[in-house]
């Protein structure tokens, strides 16, 4: 098989030396570009996405002990909404959405480690401080989603309520509480902002 | 009557003697180098550079500002996924009206002054 002739050749180098792409189709690309990211602001703000760790559902018992240094993991408020309560080494009791703000990977707890790094997100190293789930160091955006969690009188552990990235636990049990029965929740104090 | 003839700025031919205009419909007044018809000069002096240089440089510049507008756009997206992760569907509508806005101006960079190449 032959291969090009002088004239394909001169042929190809003149389109490989020609700007196939003008300016004008630069602009028409980047016109295209722009408009996406408005649809997809658009569908981000309706809801599109799913918000890790929040949402409303019964009072779920996750453990009939938690002795300190102890952590159990759950799915709590969904079934996708993975979860953890932990008991930490002064006996408090806190409990978190151990879905990573940052790119939505598995938060680990990590006992051997200083409270204040004890929730760790192996994929890009994001860091979570165990008591106040702040951000301690890496990339993550925002704290941990809140569980709250409880302990009756026999010791048992019980997630009853989430609370969103920053919100205080009385603000995510009131919201709870108004999208399960608001009448109850006007009763129990909780105003349409809180 | 004597060769050559005297001569005279008429014809005897009365519709031969009216303006040129009248005669020549289809030549206008700037017919010839600077016939607004022509747009390109074709070989010569300066051919194979930009026609309307200023037009070059202005569309040079609506894909900067372009650009520059669809990175601002980026940015009130991570703004706004954020801002509804966090339970702020305010903060995110308010995005969304920014990058909607973007959007336009955009827009209007593409679509204004179709001839500039």
């Amino acid at each position: 098989m032959s291969g090009p002739t002088p004239e394909e050749r001169a042929l190809v180098d003149r389109i490989s030396a020609d700007s196939l792409t003008t300016r004008r189709d630069y602009l028409r690309i980047v016109a295209t570009v722009s408009g996406g990211l408005a649809v997809g602001s658009t569908l981000v703000s309706a809801g599109v996405l799913h918000r890790h760790g929040d949402g409303t559902a019964a009072p779920l018992k996750v453990a009939d002990r938690l002795a300190p240094g102890e952590a159990v993991t759950f799915d709590y408020p969904g079934e996708d909404d993975r979860a953890m309560a932990i008991r930490l080494a002064d006996g408090s009791l806190v409990g978190w959405s151990t879905v990573c703000t940052h790119l939505a990977c598995g938060v680990l707890w990590r006992d051997n480690h200083a409270e204040q790094d004890g929730l760790y997100c192996p994929c890009h190293e994001g860091v979570f401080n165990a008591r106040t789930g702040e951000v301690t160091s890496g990339p993550p955006p925002r704290p941990l989603p809140k569980v709250l969690v409880v302990e009756d009188e026999q010791g048992a552990v019980w997630a009853i309520g989430t609370a969103r990235s920053g919100e205080s636990e009385e603000a995510g049990l009131c919201r709870g509480l108004r999208e399960r029965d608001p009448a109850l929740a006007e009763r129990a104090g909780c105003g349409r902002r809180s | 009557m004597s060769y050559p003839p005297e001569y005279t700025p008429s014809s005897a031919e009365p519709r031969l003697n009216r303006p040129v205009p009248e005669r020549y419909p289809q030549i206008r007044a700037t017919s010839g180098y600077a016939d607004p018809r022509v747009r390109r000069t074709g070989p010569g002096p300066g051919a194979g550079t930009e026609q309307e240089p200023e037009r070059s440089a202005m569309l040079t510049a609506r894909v900067a500002v372009a650009i520059t507008v669809v990175i601002g756009q980026l940015w009130a997206l991570t703004v706004a996924t954020n801002a509804w992760m966090a339970g702020s569907t305010a903060t995110a509508w308010w995005c969304t009206g920014f990058s909607a806005a973007s959007f336009l101006v955009v827009l209007a960079a593409w679509r204004i002054g179709p001839r500039d190449r």
